[in-house]
C-alpha cells in the first residue's frame, strides 16, 4: 500500500538520487518498504553501495538486506552475473539459510532452468511445507511458463490453507481478470474488500469487475461499489467518479422501457460530472473539452 | 517538546501542591473542629489550574496528531505495492540487456 505522502516522498527521494543529490540508502529503504518495482534503480544505486566498501561496512547487519534486494532486483534486469555474485557473498555469511536457498531457486528461474528450480523449491518445502513464499515462487513458476491453469490451481490449493493472504487473493484475482474470468474475480475482490474494507483501490477493482459484467443488479452494485471508492478517497479519484457516470449512463440504457420506479440518488452523477469537470480546469484545461462531450455523449 | 514538558512538570507540582493544601485545611479544621465541607476557593482554582496544565503538556508532548479520515494524504492509498512475492522474470529486461555491464567488486 502507498499512501499519498509516501508516494511523493519517494518521488522526492528518487529525483534527489537521480541528480545525484545523495540519499541513496533511503531511497532503497523506502522501496523495500513499500514494495514497489523499481529493479533498475534499485541495481544501479544499490550496487554503487556495495562496491563501497567504506558505505558498505557503515550499514551494519543492514548490508545482507541490501545483498538480497539487489540480487532480485539484478535477476528482474536480466543481470544474471551480479546475482550471482551477491548470492555467492550471503552464501559465505550464511551457509545454511532457506531464504539464501529461495534466492537461488529465483536465480534458476531468472536463467529459465525451471526443472532445476522446481527441485530446489521442492527440496525446500521438504524441510518446512508451510513456507509462504516457496509456495508463492511455484504458482509465479507456473504462470511464467505459461501453465496458467496450473497456477490457479495451485494458487487455489494455497488459499485453501492460507485464507487470509490477501496478496495471494489479489494475485488470484488479476489471474482471472486476465483470463475473462470475472465471476471468479468477483469473488476474490470480495474477500479482498472483506479482510480490508478501507483500501478503497479494491472497491474499485471490484466496481471494474462488475460493471465489465453487466446485467442491470451487477451495474448497480458497481455503482455503489465506485460510490464507496469516492466515499474512501474524498473525491481524489478520478476513475472512481468516471466510473459512476458510466454506470448511471449504462443503467439507463438497460433499464430503459423498464419504467424503473427506483431512481435512486438521482443527483449523485451530475455531482460526480461537476467533480470531473473542476479537476479536469485545474489539471488538464486544454482536455476539458473532450471531456465535457464525453459526458453529453452519455446523456447524463 | 521543552516547553510543554516543563508546563506538565508544573502542572503535577500545582497538583501535589493542592493536595498539600487541603490535608493541611482538614487538619486545621481537625483542631478548630469545624465540618468539613469542600477545600477552600484558592484550592481549587489552582487544582483547575493544575489540571489544564496535565492536559496541555499530554495533549503536546507525546507526538502530533495522526489523521484518521481514510481521505486525507497520509491515509489515502493511491497505489497499491507490486505484488513482488510473485513476480515472474519473463518480460522486456530479457530481450532488452542493459548495456552498462555492472558488477559486483570484491
Amino acid at each position: 500500500m502507498v499512501s499519498k505522502t509516501e508516494e511523493t516522498q519517494l518521488n522526492r527521494l528518487e529525483n534527489q538520487v537521480d541528480n545525484g543529490g545523495g540519499g541513496a540508502w533511503e531511497y532503497l529503504c523506502l522501496v523495500r518498504k513499500l514494495k514497489v518495482r523499481r529493479s533498475e534503480k534499485v541495481l544501479k544505486y544499490g550496487l554503487s553501495i556495495l562496491n563501497d566498501p567504506k558505505k558498505r561496512s557503515a550499514l551494519g547487519p543492514e548490508e545482507w538486506t541490501l545483498y538480497e534486494q539487489v540480487a532480485i532486483a539484478a535477476m528482474d534486469c536480466q543481470c544474471l552475473n551480479v546475482a550471482k555474485d551477491c548470492i555467492k557473498a550471503l552464501l559465505k555469511k550464511f551457509p545454511e539459510s532457506k531464504r539464501v536457498g529461495r534466492l537461488e531457486g529465483m536465480l534458476l528461474e531468472a536463467k529459465g532452468l525451471w526443472a532445476e528450480a522446481e527441485k530446489v523449491y521442492s527440496s525446500l518445502l521438504e524441510d518446512n511445507p508451510l513456507d509462504q513464499v516457496i509456495h508463492k515462487r511455484k504458482v509465479a513458476m507456473a504462470k511464467a511458463q505459461g501453465n496458467i491453469s496450473g497456477a490457479i490451481e495451485s494458487l487455489n490449493k494455497y488459499l485453501e490453507i492460507f485464507m487470509a493472504d490477501h496478496d495471494a487473493w489479489r494475485e488470484l484475482a488479476e489471474i482471472y481478470v486476465s483470463l475473462q474470468m470475472y465471476k471468479q474475480a468477483t469473488f476474490c475482490y470480495e474477500e479482498l474488500i472483506l479482510s480490508q474494507p478501507t483500501v478503497p483501490l479494491y472497491h474499485l477493482a471490484y466496481a471494474d469487475v462488475l460493471y465489465t459484467l453487466g446485467g442491470l443488479e451487477n451495474l448497480q452494485t458497481s455503482k455503489k461499489y465506485y460510490a464507496s471508492t469516492i466515499d474512501l478517497t474524498g473525491g481524489k479519484n478520478t476513475r472512481a467518479l468516471l466510473g459512476v457516470c458510466l454506470c448511471t449512463s449504462a443503467i439507463g440504457q438497460v433499464s430503459k422501457g423498464r419504467n424503473k420506479e427506483d431512481k435512486e440518488s438521482p443527483e449523485l452523477q451530475s455531482l460526480a460530472a461537476k467533480a470531473l469537470e473542476k479537476e479536469y480546469r485545474q489539471k488538464a484545461d486544454d482536455k476539458l473539452g473532450l471531456l465535457t462531450s464525453a459526458l453529453r455523449s452519455l446523456k447524463i | 517538546m521543552g516547553l510543554g514538558f516543563m508546563v506538565g512538570v508544573l502542572g503535577v507540582l500545582f497538583l501535589f501542591h493542592a493536595a498539600y493544601s487541603t490535608i493541611q485545611y482538614r487538619g486545621l479544621l481537625k483542631i478548630m473542629e469545624e465540618e468539613f465541607s469542600g477545600p477552600p476557593m484558592n484550592v481549587v482554582l489552582e487544582l483547575l489550574l493544575g489540571f489544564v496544565f496535565c492536559i496541555s503538556a499530554a495533549l503536546t508532548v507525546p507526538g502530533n496528531f495522526l489523521s484518521i479520515h481514510p481521505d486525507s494524504e497520509e491515509n489515502r492509498i493511491v497505489s497499491l505495492s507490486a505484488n513482488l512475492d510473485f513476480m515472474i522474470f519473463n518480460h522486456r529486461a530479457k530481450a532488452l540487456p542493459s548495456e552498462t555491464d555492472m558488477k559486483l567488486k570484491h
